[in-house]
Protein backbone atom coordinates (compact mmCIF):
# COMPACT_ATOMS: atom_id res chain seq x y z
CA UNK A 1 0.00 0.00 0.00
CA UNK A 2 1.34 3.64 -1.07
CA UNK A 3 1.68 5.47 2.18
CA UNK A 4 -0.14 9.03 1.99
CA UNK A 5 2.80 11.37 2.90
CA UNK A 6 2.53 15.55 3.46
CA UNK A 7 4.76 17.71 1.74
CA UNK A 8 8.15 17.13 1.00
CA UNK A 9 8.14 13.43 0.58
CA UNK A 10 12.07 13.63 -0.63
CA UNK A 11 13.46 15.08 2.93
CA UNK A 12 13.82 12.63 5.72
CA UNK A 13 10.21 13.08 6.95
CA UNK A 14 9.82 13.19 10.44
CA UNK A 15 7.58 11.25 13.02
CA UNK A 16 4.22 10.79 14.04
CA UNK A 17 2.20 8.80 15.15
CA UNK A 18 0.50 8.07 18.82
CA UNK A 19 -1.13 4.94 19.82
CA UNK A 20 -2.28 6.26 22.77
CA UNK A 21 -4.40 9.25 22.90
CA UNK A 22 -6.04 8.86 26.11
CA UNK A 23 -2.90 9.96 28.07
CA UNK A 24 -2.34 12.68 25.64
CA UNK A 25 -5.44 14.22 25.70
CA UNK A 26 -5.62 17.56 27.46
CA UNK A 27 -7.70 18.48 30.32
CA UNK A 28 -10.76 20.15 29.33
CA UNK A 29 -9.54 23.44 31.16
CA UNK A 30 -6.47 23.61 29.14
CA UNK A 31 -6.43 26.34 26.63
CA UNK A 32 -4.88 24.88 23.17
CA UNK A 33 -3.79 27.62 20.73
CA UNK A 34 -4.37 27.63 17.36
CA UNK A 35 -2.14 30.42 15.82
CA UNK A 36 -3.97 30.04 12.21
CA UNK A 37 -7.41 29.08 13.59
CA UNK A 38 -8.92 26.31 11.07
CA UNK A 39 -9.89 26.94 7.82
CA UNK A 40 -13.47 28.99 7.28
CA UNK A 41 -12.41 29.94 11.23
CA UNK A 42 -9.03 31.95 11.21
CA UNK A 43 -10.27 34.36 13.90
CA UNK A 44 -11.02 31.79 16.36
CA UNK A 45 -7.17 31.13 18.28
CA UNK A 46 -8.09 29.15 21.69
CA UNK A 47 -9.84 25.87 22.06
CA UNK A 48 -10.60 23.88 24.90
CA UNK A 49 -11.32 20.17 24.58
CA UNK A 50 -13.41 17.44 26.62
CA UNK A 51 -14.10 13.82 26.20
CA UNK A 52 -15.82 10.93 28.37
CA UNK A 53 -15.00 7.43 28.59
CA UNK A 54 -18.27 6.26 27.55
CA UNK A 55 -17.58 6.65 23.39
CA UNK A 56 -14.73 7.58 21.47
CA UNK A 57 -15.18 11.10 20.37
CA UNK A 58 -13.82 14.56 21.30
CA UNK A 59 -15.31 18.00 21.31
CA UNK A 60 -13.14 20.39 20.54
CA UNK A 61 -14.99 24.27 21.58
CA UNK A 62 -14.02 27.12 20.29
CA UNK A 63 -13.57 30.25 23.21
CA UNK A 64 -14.15 33.30 21.76
CA UNK A 65 -17.66 34.36 21.13
CA UNK A 66 -19.57 32.75 18.65
CA UNK A 67 -16.50 30.37 17.84
CA UNK A 68 -17.76 26.98 16.62
CA UNK A 69 -17.58 23.49 18.04
CA UNK A 70 -16.43 20.46 16.81
CA UNK A 71 -16.52 16.22 17.18
CA UNK A 72 -13.68 14.68 16.47
CA UNK A 73 -12.38 11.28 16.99
CA UNK A 74 -8.40 9.93 16.46
CA UNK A 75 -8.67 8.76 12.95
CA UNK A 76 -6.74 5.74 13.94
CA UNK A 77 -9.53 4.29 15.55
CA UNK A 78 -11.67 5.01 12.31
CA UNK A 79 -9.14 3.51 9.80
CA UNK A 80 -6.46 1.28 11.30
CA UNK A 81 -3.22 1.96 10.24
CA UNK A 82 -3.97 5.43 9.81
CA UNK A 83 -0.77 7.22 9.36
CA UNK A 84 0.55 10.90 8.12
CA UNK A 85 4.16 11.76 7.87
CA UNK A 86 4.54 15.79 9.23
CA UNK A 87 6.57 17.69 6.92
CA UNK A 88 9.51 19.48 8.45
CA UNK A 89 8.03 22.98 8.24
CA UNK A 90 4.73 21.40 9.63
CA UNK A 91 6.73 19.95 12.86
CA UNK A 92 8.15 23.85 13.44
CA UNK A 93 4.35 24.71 13.60
CA UNK A 94 4.26 23.01 16.22
CA UNK A 95 7.54 23.83 17.44
CA UNK A 96 7.96 19.91 17.85
CA UNK A 97 10.77 18.08 19.19
CA UNK A 98 11.72 14.38 17.86
CA UNK A 99 10.78 12.74 20.74
CA UNK A 100 7.35 14.40 20.98
CA UNK A 101 4.01 12.71 21.23
CA UNK A 102 1.45 14.26 18.72
CA UNK A 103 -2.26 14.10 19.65
CA UNK A 104 -4.24 13.56 16.15
CA UNK A 105 -7.98 14.49 15.66
CA UNK A 106 -10.31 14.27 12.79
CA UNK A 107 -12.93 16.31 12.45
CA UNK A 108 -16.53 14.55 12.05
CA UNK A 109 -19.06 15.95 9.71
CA UNK A 110 -22.46 15.33 10.40
CA UNK A 111 -24.06 15.86 6.96
CA UNK A 112 -27.71 17.84 6.46
CA UNK A 113 -28.71 13.96 5.50
CA UNK A 114 -27.58 12.48 8.92
CA UNK A 115 -25.38 10.81 7.22
CA UNK A 116 -21.44 10.33 9.84
CA UNK A 117 -18.19 11.20 8.19
CA UNK A 118 -14.77 11.99 9.24
CA UNK A 119 -12.44 14.63 7.47
CA UNK A 120 -9.19 12.17 7.20
CA UNK A 121 -7.60 14.49 4.63
CA UNK A 122 -6.73 17.86 6.51
CA UNK A 123 -6.91 16.09 10.30
CA UNK A 124 -5.75 18.35 12.88
CA UNK A 125 -2.36 18.10 15.24
CA UNK A 126 -1.80 19.03 18.63
CA UNK A 127 1.60 19.15 20.41
CA UNK A 128 0.56 18.64 23.94
CA UNK A 129 3.86 19.89 25.51
CA UNK A 130 3.11 22.82 24.03
CA UNK A 131 -0.75 22.99 23.79
CA UNK A 132 -0.84 24.39 20.19
CA UNK A 133 -2.34 23.53 17.54
CA UNK A 134 -3.56 23.67 13.68
CA UNK A 135 -5.01 21.19 11.13
CA UNK A 136 -2.91 19.89 8.85
CA UNK A 137 -3.61 19.87 5.04
CA UNK A 138 -0.70 17.89 3.12
CA UNK A 139 -0.15 18.42 -0.51
CA UNK A 140 -0.58 15.00 -1.17
CA UNK A 141 -2.70 12.47 0.84
CA UNK A 142 -4.48 9.47 -0.64
CA UNK A 143 -7.06 9.86 2.89
CA UNK A 144 -10.47 10.91 1.70
CA UNK A 145 -11.89 14.27 3.30
CA UNK A 146 -15.16 12.30 3.75
CA UNK A 147 -14.52 8.73 5.23
CA UNK A 148 -17.68 7.09 6.21
CA UNK A 149 -17.99 7.04 10.56
CA UNK A 150 -18.22 3.20 10.94
CA UNK A 151 -16.72 2.61 14.19
CA UNK B 1 -5.57 42.17 -8.84
CA UNK B 2 -1.88 43.16 -10.33
CA UNK B 3 -0.99 40.98 -13.19
CA UNK B 4 2.20 40.26 -14.60
CA UNK B 5 3.75 38.79 -17.90
CA UNK B 6 6.43 36.22 -16.89
CA UNK B 7 8.39 34.00 -18.83
CA UNK B 8 10.15 30.63 -17.90
CA UNK B 9 12.64 31.62 -14.93
CA UNK B 10 11.61 34.69 -14.09
CA UNK B 11 10.39 35.25 -10.56
CA UNK B 12 7.62 37.75 -8.64
CA UNK B 13 8.89 38.52 -5.06
CA UNK B 14 6.41 40.10 -2.54
CA UNK B 15 7.57 41.34 0.47
CA UNK B 16 10.95 40.31 0.97
CA UNK B 17 10.43 36.48 1.56
CA UNK B 18 8.22 35.20 -0.68
CA UNK B 19 9.04 34.38 -4.15
CA UNK B 20 6.94 32.71 -6.88
CA UNK B 21 8.54 31.19 -9.59
CA UNK B 22 8.08 30.36 -12.93
CA UNK B 23 9.68 26.65 -13.51
CA UNK B 24 7.83 25.18 -17.05
CA UNK B 25 4.89 26.32 -19.67
CA UNK B 26 2.95 23.74 -21.02
CA UNK B 27 -0.43 23.61 -22.86
CA UNK B 28 -1.40 21.13 -20.06
CA UNK B 29 -0.91 23.98 -17.23
CA UNK B 30 2.05 26.44 -15.76
CA UNK B 31 4.69 24.88 -13.12
CA UNK B 32 5.10 26.91 -10.30
CA UNK B 33 7.65 27.26 -7.62
CA UNK B 34 6.83 29.00 -4.48
CA UNK B 35 9.34 29.57 -1.70
CA UNK B 36 8.12 31.22 1.56
CA UNK B 37 9.13 31.18 4.98
CA UNK B 38 7.98 28.42 7.30
CA UNK B 39 5.78 30.46 9.23
CA UNK B 40 3.58 31.01 5.93
CA UNK B 41 1.48 28.65 4.88
CA UNK B 42 0.97 27.51 0.61
CA UNK B 43 -1.61 25.59 -0.48
CA UNK B 44 -3.22 24.74 -4.05
CA UNK B 45 -6.43 26.74 -3.60
CA UNK B 46 -9.20 24.30 -4.47
CA UNK B 47 -7.60 22.13 -1.44
CA UNK B 48 -7.95 24.61 1.01
CA UNK B 49 -11.63 25.66 -0.51
CA UNK B 50 -12.42 21.79 -0.09
CA UNK B 51 -11.22 21.53 3.52
CA UNK B 52 -12.77 24.81 4.65
CA UNK B 53 -16.05 24.26 3.40
CA UNK B 54 -15.80 20.77 5.54
CA UNK B 55 -15.16 22.84 8.27
CA UNK B 56 -18.16 24.65 7.87
CA UNK B 57 -20.48 21.88 7.58
CA UNK B 58 -18.85 20.19 10.81
CA UNK B 59 -18.97 22.90 12.72
CA UNK B 60 -21.75 23.40 15.56
CA UNK B 61 -22.99 26.05 17.77
CA UNK B 62 -21.21 24.60 21.26
CA UNK B 63 -24.59 23.84 22.66
CA UNK B 64 -25.65 21.80 20.39
CA UNK B 65 -23.12 19.30 20.56
CA UNK B 66 -23.94 17.24 22.89
CA UNK B 67 -26.97 16.32 21.07
CA UNK B 68 -24.55 15.95 18.34
CA UNK B 69 -22.91 13.37 20.44
CA UNK B 70 -25.88 11.27 21.64
CA UNK B 71 -26.66 10.78 17.87
CA UNK B 72 -23.57 9.72 17.03
CA UNK B 73 -22.93 7.34 20.20
CA UNK B 74 -26.66 6.08 18.87
CA UNK B 75 -24.86 5.32 15.18
CA UNK B 76 -21.93 3.95 16.27
CA UNK B 77 -23.81 1.62 19.37
CA UNK B 78 -26.02 0.13 15.95
CA UNK B 79 -23.03 -0.45 14.12
CA UNK B 80 -21.42 -2.52 17.07
CA UNK B 81 -24.51 -4.29 17.32
CA UNK B 82 -24.51 -5.51 13.75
Amino acid sequence: MIQPTASCPSRAPLTVRTADIARLEPRSDDVIAFPDGLPGFEECRRFVMSSDGDHPFQCLEGLEASSPAFVTIDPARVLPGYRLILSPVDRRHLDAREEDPLLWLAIVTVNPDETATVNLRAPIVINPRLMIGFQVMPHDCLYPLRHPLSI
Amino acid sequence: MLVFTRKRDEAIMIGDGIEIRVLRTGRDGVKIGVTAPAAVAVHRREIYDLIRAENEVAARRPHDLQQLLARLCGQSKSSDEQ
